[in-house]
């Protein structure tokens, strides 16, 4: 399987030989059309795959798969995941991060997306520092499939909301934006239909929640939003950053807060970060 | 002046200072070859390399914009074509039609689908049904979910 093309650029009497040219397409040289390939984006690349074996060679070609990777690819696989990447295709490379991998005790998830391998990260409620977290009057662990990892922290009631996180890893160079992904009220499951519950859903119109994302050279950008939008998912807008060394890794922090301890606040679920490029982040429904 | 002499043996006279833009073609010149065969390119193929070759071989300033012009409508041709052209200019080394033909080909097969492709190229499927089935489902990954939330949403 996936035979490496041979560079148009290195040129032998041997390969100009292999290179000429037959009129039926059958014996097109693969090179060729791995060029042209190259001017393709992923999903279109692998759709083409199934023409004929030319096409499936030529769609294998490594040169044609090595720009489309993130440049972080070999520590994702090395680091996080603990995966061997020699000896493998960088086609096959790429397939494998475009689905979501579980790291670090699965409470984080890193993929690509599959069109432009931008780099993306969830990291869950698990991971990051909620204060009351252990007393059940205030929060309880959910299990729900509405969440990527299968759980979500639930708010019952509290006066102080706080809710912190942080991050290193090493992002390719770039713009990124970071978003929590929060549900007002209890999602439920009756007889394969989804129920909410309401009834501990309160606080959020009197005072806006603050979030806080501290970037990688230490500034701290602040926004304030009021929750509302019931029984949807949402994935709020905190801030974006920027990584302009692609080469270490890049600490940030994050944070939900409501502490104005006039009022209480509940009926909230907390399931997860979401961290991708900026260019892909304008699909998501934000606040 | 060199003689080029096509697959179908025609032959061609052209001035040396526009062939040498076929990095293949300088080669041979410098070897002092004045006859050189091209076994791999057919006449209608060669008459288009040379109408290409003789247009970008006076690049100056003024004749910038003409030339753009002329590019794009270089590109107006059949997908069988494009390919034969780009097979012969791979062949020949003409690296300045060649970035030219291969998004301009790109674009035009990206959209189609396989049997499409097929068709037009005359190929024949040459995997058995149960390769063709293994490549669909190797190249899964490329069709799924396409929002980021995958499906939660």
């Amino acid at each position: 399987m996936g035979a490496n093309a041979s560079s148009i650029d290195t040129k032998s009497d041997d390969q100009l030989a292999f290179l000429s040219v037959k009129s039926n397409l059958d014996d097109v040289p693969e090179a060729c059309i791995a060029l042209v390939l190259s001017y393709l984006d992923p999903p279109e690349i692998s759709k083409l795959a199934r023409v004929s074996r030319v096409f499936r060679a030529a769609a294998s070609a490594d040169f044609i798969w090595q720009p489309k990777l993130p440049s972080n690819y070999k520590y994702i696989f090395r680091e996080l995941l603990g995966l061997k990447v020699d000896g493998l295709g960088l086609k096959d490379l790429y397939a494998k991060l475009s689905r979501p991998r579980s790291f670090d005790a699965g409470t984080k998830e890193v993929w690509i997306d599959k069109n432009s391998g931008g780099v993306c990260l969830a990291i869950s409620s698990k991971r990051m520092t909620i204060t009351g977290i252990d007393d059940r009057r205030y929060w309880n662990h959910i299990p729900t499939n509405e969440s990527r990892f299968q759980t979500v922290a639930y708010l019952q009631q509290i006066w102080w909301l706080e809710v912190d996180g942080d991050l290193e890893f090493k992002f390719p160079e770039g713009t990124y934006s970071l978003f929590f992904r929060l549900h007002l009220g209890k999602a439920t499951k009756r007889h394969s239909r989804r129920a909410c519950n309401y009834e501990h859903v309160h606080g959020w119109d009197l005072k806006p929640v603050q979030f806080q994302l501290t970037t990688p050279d230490g500034c701290r950008v602040t926004s304030r939003c009021y929750l509302d939008n019931i029984g949807t998912w949402m994935q709020h807008h905190v801030g974006d950053f920027v990584v302009k060394d692609g080469t270490v890794p890049t600490k940030i922090k994050f944070s939900l807060t409501q502490i104005d301890c006039t009022h209480t606040k509940g009926g909230l679920c907390v399931d997860s970060v979401l961290i991708c490029p900026s260019s892909l982040a304008k699909e998501l429904s934000y606040c | 002046m060199i003689t080029l002499q096509s697959s179908d043996k025609d032959v061609f006279e052209i001035e040396q200072s526009i062939l040498i833009q076929s990095g293949t073609i300088k080669n041979m010149v410098e070897d002092d070859f004045t006859f050189i065969p091209l076994p791999s390119v057919d006449t209608e193929t060669l008459i288009k390399i040379i109408e290409y070759m003789k247009k970008h071989a006076d690049k100056t300033d003024s004749k910038e914009k003409n030339i753009k012009e002329f590019d794009k409508d270089f590109m107006k041709k059949t997908l069988n074509e494009l390919f034969a052209l780009v097979f012969a200019a791979n062949y020949l080394h003409i690296s300045s039609l060649l970035e030219l033909l291969y998004p301009s080909i790109a674009d035009r097969i990206k959209d189609k689908i396989t049997e499409a492709i097929r068709q037009i190229f005359s190929i024949r499927c040459d995997f058995t049904p149960e390769e063709e089935r293994r490549i669909i489902m190797d190249n899964k990954w490329a069709h799924e979910g396409t929002e980021i939330e995958g499906t939660l949403d």
